[in-house]
């Protein structure tokens, strides 16, 4: 082959190539890994939305908060599957992709950050297609804020790949970490508030889901969406993005010392 | 030129860490110069090679190379199952920085590997003879200074143990090998040089007779 086409590559350089090499193999893997996956990938939060929303509406539930019931559940369950979609997959991301650290240039780290972009730009195509739907249905489905909803989703996504990055070095140094994660993430939906009004719970239990970052963050989207929603008055964004930074820069300095350990196991 | 500099490795296992596998490897490898590694089962020979591709990092010591090296060809990592042979061959070309020549490089390996429609279809279900055609053409669609086999020309069938050949004889005229092998003959054809890997340590003869030699006498005899 021909030799003069080589010339060193900086190291920004690389990392860019191996980023687009690995995002376009995971969206591969992702959506086109059986016959049905792609259709799974939308069918599992519409059928969650659904489910929800026929057990909400069973008990004539029709407004919470002052805003419909529909849009309360959607814009919340979204919120925390944006979370909870980054975050699982983020974490997973060194252990299935141990094969490829046999090359040099790719490093643990680029596939949780590739995987964490993935899944937040599936969910954006997802969310905007349930709503979409939700809209056709008679649901008002166009925020009054829409830069305070972006901003909720953005910080929901930020702590799902912060904690990705840090989930992922835990779990592949000590593999008991991935089972107490697993049953963590269950309370989370509940304590997060995706089907429990936080607002309505009394103090002093209300602070303490309060020291959930991401309870702020659905409460935060439910109140973009509507100005009239009665979101809890103790709602703090620099809370939710203060923790997603914390987060991500421990994970990050996690997988600056573990790199060597995580690819040689 | 590699430089292995006091080179120790062992691995950690569940059971804690295992023996030193290597135990100081201080070696030179000079550019242009083919080297054949000796030494019986367990000496440590794949793993000096996986250290010397970068694949593993040594527990102690220092490699440095001051060339282009590859992957360890023939190595069984790198590809992904569910993903086809193209696919895969696509996404070795993106890291390695050829997303312009993407197609020239996928048609020389794909016209290498000959494995035909299998080419199209998932890495999982190659038999590992396909598999290591498949590795074989990849490494040798991007130039580097030093090529990393290991067993490599062991596999596959009689007519493609040719082409790897008389491809391995090409390399050589602007590329240097590292390689493994138990066929003596494979040694002598394409290594000039050799490294005797013995308890941990490693011995460097400038001719691969002398290593070959210093490899029998250390087997006892039956």
């Amino acid at each position: 082959m021909n030799h003069s086409t080589y010339t060193h590559r900086s190291s920004f350089k690389i990392a860019y190539s191996v980023w687009k090499a690995l995002f376009l193999r995971e969206a591969v893997t992702r959506i086109a890994a059986s016959r049905t996956a792609a259709m799974w990938l939308l069918l599992e939060p519409v059928a969650h939305v659904g489910f929800m929303l026929f057990l909400f509406l069973a008990v004539r539930l029709t407004q919470i908060g002052g805003i419909e019931t529909g849009v309360w559940l959607m814009v919340g369950l979204l919120a925390f599957l944006m979370f909870r979609r980054t975050a699982t997959q983020a974490q997973n991301a060194v252990g299935s992709n141990l094969a490829l650290f046999a090359y040099r240039q790719v490093l643990p780290v680029d596939t949780v950050l590739v995987r964490a972009c993935l899944e937040g730009f599936l969910t954006i195509i997802i969310a905007l297609l349930i709503f979409a739907c939700a809209g056709l249905f008679g649901l008002n489905v166009f925020p009054t804020d829409p830069l305070a909803v972006i901003e909720a989703f953005a910080g929901m996504w930020l702590m799902g790949l912060g904690f990705g990055l840090t989930v992922s070095v835990a779990q592949q140094l000590l593999p008991d970490v991935g089972k107490i994660i697993d049953l963590l993430m269950m309370p989370l939906y509940l304590i997060s508030g995706v089907i429990l009004p936080i607002a309505s719970v009394p103090q002093p239990y209300r602070d303490m889901l309060l020291l959930n970052p991401l309870a702020h963050g659905l409460e935060a989207a439910r109140l973009g969406f509507s100005p009239y929603y009665y979101a809890v008055p103790e709602l703090d964004m620099g809370f939710l993005w203060g923790s997603a930074l914390v987060l991500v820069f421990f994970g990050l300095v996690l997988h600056r010392r573990f790199a060597r350990r995580l690819m040689t196991l | 030129m590699i430089i292995v500099d006091e080179v120790h490795k062992r691995y950690h296992t569940d059971h804690g860490p295992s023996r030193w596998v290597l135990q100081g490897v201080t070696l030179t490898i000079p550019p242009k110069v083919s080297v054949g590694l000796v030494g019986c089962n367990g000496a440590g020979k794949s793993t000096l090679l996986r250290l010397i591709g970068g694949v593993d990092h040594p527990s102690k010591g220092r490699i440095e190379r001051q060339c282009r090296v590859s992957w360890p060809m023939g190595f069984g990592g790198g590809l992904q199952g569910s993903l086809s042979g193209r696919q895969n061959a696509k996404f070795i070309c993106r890291v390695h920085g050829h997303e312009e020549e993407i197609s020239d490089r996928i048609a020389y390996i794909q016209d290498f590997a000959q494995l035909g429609v299998a080419f199209e279809e998932p890495v999982n279900t190659y038999s590992s003879g396909m598999k290591s055609r498949l590795q074989f053409a990849l490494s040798l669609a991007f130039d580097f200074d030093v090529y990393i086999s290991d067993e490599v020309t062991a596999t596959g069938d009689a007519a493609f143990k040719n082409k790897a050949a008389s491809a391995f004889k090409k390399l050589a005229d602007h590329a240097s090998l590292i390689m493994v092998s138990h066929g003596e003959g494979t040694l002598r054809q394409f290594c000039s040089a050799g490294i005797w890997l013995h308890e941990g340590k490693a011995h460097w003869f400038d001719d691969i007779e002398d290593a070959l030699k210093a490899y029998k006498e250390s087997i006892p005899a039956s």
